[in-house]
């Protein structure tokens, strides 16, 4: 029935559009963080559920374009949307060198040279003090408003539609990718690249290329967080970041691209609650992963379009 | 200060260092080389075993007591959670045991904090091991010196033991190709368990002789879950005498980068790590990758 399907998804869609009608204004802050985080959780799925390049140091991409656009608000004077966009531009080429080094190894080995770029960041991050803050990191980023008539995006509704068109262009762009020719290719590394290699790509151009446009994606996702929180600071470059981020896909289901969006949802729902409802909320936490893996391996989109198709066939059953 | 005297003490302060890393590295490497799985929760159990450590100190009042126990425990902790969890996904994709094993760190992580508490705990050396010695005439900690010796002796008692034993033997077995030595008859369920419970009692090992120097603490995981991977990949995943390579040279660097250049320490290990895996991406001793 694909009637059901985009009922849903149109039921989702306006209630995201009604949200900020409805929702209480801390409700509004956790929204447009999970919105944010979807966004980070979609540029991981990119590499990690589409080309099985798993990025352990994906948090470079998002402490980086959240450092990079704090720093131009407060220097620069650049308007927000300018901001936003530069900073994840900046992200996607420093991503470039980075893809250079990193694909030069493959497996294991590939995560932990993304983890080794993301840690200097890290440490450059807590040094280079006359640029980032130190430890302290950046403080009283500015939402500043443009000359072009954007003043409605600094305001708290506005930004939560920015980081919601941000989120569904990247997803509209993520999903054109991994439909187009360049995203089969990227699907023939997944399952066997030297296949792919044998049937005459250079698959390092490619990975080289999906690091990039991923990273681009994360620094975007970070691009609009240190705006929105005010601040950017060490944190943001941490692994436990990159170890989160990878949960969030798998999670909600890699190589779905909603899923990840979802699970980052997901995450941020159940940090909330948890931690309102348990002092020990990581505990339970901890199980709830432990239990996913055991009992859900095709993560919350899997579960969810499982049930679809169950009720699918329950409908019309085959003849 | 002479400058011989100084060098020598940051040399035994390094190879102090490098005891540590060593300790949670080989029990990495030797978990990755025979299941392919990346523990996630190793950190969390070098810190389990320093709070175990501190417990059975306190309540026995014996330090030897606890440098024996706590490994043991937390060894027999690991076995179980093999034997009741891990054993269910060897057919399943890798990330499934990244998910696993970052779920039993939160946990243990928190269990931690809901035993213990919060604060930094502060655990004594034993009278004998307290004290200073003079090196060229320059005080130096006994503790330090024991912690070299001991990284020494356990390095060899491995060494030996995965050479010398039958289980040493099947690990190895094991470790080149599980499936042939299912054929061959070695049951690799109980080999699997075995060494997972051994790299977890090692991580706790390295726990309880870090304790009396950094005081155990709810943060002592975070930090030292990534210089354990780091001396894996430096070494090669699965290689012991590449744990123990990547150990000692990221404890010289540690130990050096600190004094001559701190600025640029925390940055140093990385930068290392780096130009090891771009010159050969498996790692020094690791096949290619």
């Amino acid at each position: 029935m694909r009637g059901t399907t985009r009922l849903i998804w149109i039921v989702v869609a306006l209630a995201l559009l009604a949200a900020p009608l409805g929702l209480p204004p801390f409700a509004m802050t956790l929204l447009t963080e999970a919105v944010i985080l979807g966004l980070f959780a979609m540029s991981l799925d990119l590499m990690f559920g589409y080309t099985r390049l798993v990025s352990f140091g994906h948090a470079a991409a998002y402490g980086f374009g959240a450092y990079a656009c704090g720093w131009l608000l407060l220097h620069t004077g650049m308007p927000l949307l300018f901001a936003v966009f530069a900073a994840g531009l900046l992200t996607g080429v420093m991503a470039i060198g980075v893809g250079w080094i990193c694909t030069l190894a493959t497996g294991v080995s590939f995560s932990m040279l993304t983890l080794a770029f993301a840690q200097l960041l890290y440490a450059i991050s807590f040094k280079w003090t006359s640029v980032t803050g130190g430890s302290d990191g950046l403080a009283g980023i500015p939402r500043t408003i443009g000359p072009f008539g954007f003043a409605a995006l600094s305001s708290k509704t506005g930004f939560y539609y920015l980081a919601l068109a941000c989120l569904v262009g990247g997803f509209l762009v993520c999903r054109a990718l991994v439909r187009s020719p360049f995203g089969a290719v990227l699907r023939g590394i997944r399952e066997n690249e030297a296949k792919t290699t044998a049937l005459g790509y250079n698959t390092r151009l490619y990975k080289i290329a999906v690091v990039a446009i991923s990273y681009g994606l994360g620094g975007l996702a970070g691009a609009l967080y240190a705006p929105f929180a005010g601040f950017a600071n060490t944190e943001l470059l941490f692994w436990l970041l990159s170890g989160q981020v990878l949960i969030m896909v798998i999670v909600g289901g890699a190589g779905t691209l909603i899923g990840p969006v979802l699970g980052a949802a997901f995450f941020m729902l159940m940090e909330h609650q948890l931690s309102a409802w348990t002092e020990a909320w990581a505990l339970y936490f901890g199980l709830i992963f432990i239990a996913f893996v055991l009992f859900a391996p095709q993560g919350i989109w899997g579960l969810a379009t499982g049930w679809l198709q169950m009720g699918r066939s329950r409908a019309n059953p085959r003849l | 200060m002479s400058t011989l005297a100084l060098l020598l003490s940051q040399f035994v302060d390094a190879l102090s260092q490098s005891a540590l890393l060593f300790f949670l590295g080989v029990g990495l490497t030797l978990i990755f080389g025979l299941m392919r799985i990346v523990n996630f929760a190793h950190g969390a159990l070098y810190m389990l075993g320093a709070f175990v450590g501190y417990s059975l100190g306190t309540w026995s009042g014996n330090y030897w007591l606890a440098l024996a126990g706590a490994p043991l425990l937390v060894g027999l902790f690991g076995t179980a959670f093999e034997f009741s969890i891990l054993r269910r996904l060897y057919r399943r994709d890798a990330h499934a045991f990244l998910m696993v094993t970052f779920g039993l760190a939160l946990v243990v992580g928190e269990a931690v904090r809901l035993t213990w508490g919060s604060d930094a705990l502060k655990v004594a050396a034993p009278p004998v091991l307290s004290g200073v010695v003079f090196l060229l005439d320059e005080p130096f900690p006994v503790y330090r010196l024991f912690l070299a010796a001991t990284g020494i002796v356990v390095a060899v008692a491995i060494w030996q033991f995965l050479e010398r034993s039958r289980l040493g033997l099947l690990i190895r077995a094991t470790s080149q190709n599980a499936d042939m030595a299912n054929a061959l008859g070695v049951d690799i369920k109980l080999i699997r368990s075995c060494v997972f419970g051994i790299g977890c009692g090692l991580a706790a090992l390295g726990g309880v002789l870090a304790a009396p120097l950094v005081t155990a603490s709810n943060g002592m995981a975070a930090t030292v879950i990534i210089d354990a991977f780091v001396i894996v990949i430096i070494g090669g995943m699965g290689s012991f005498l590449g744990s123990l390579i990547g150990a000692l040279l990221i404890g010289f660097v540690q130990v050096f980068g600190n004094y001559y250049a701190p600025d640029f320490a925390l940055a140093f290990m990385y930068l290392v790590m780096l130009a090891v895996l771009v010159v050969r991406p498996g790692g020094l001793l690791g096949k290619e990758a």
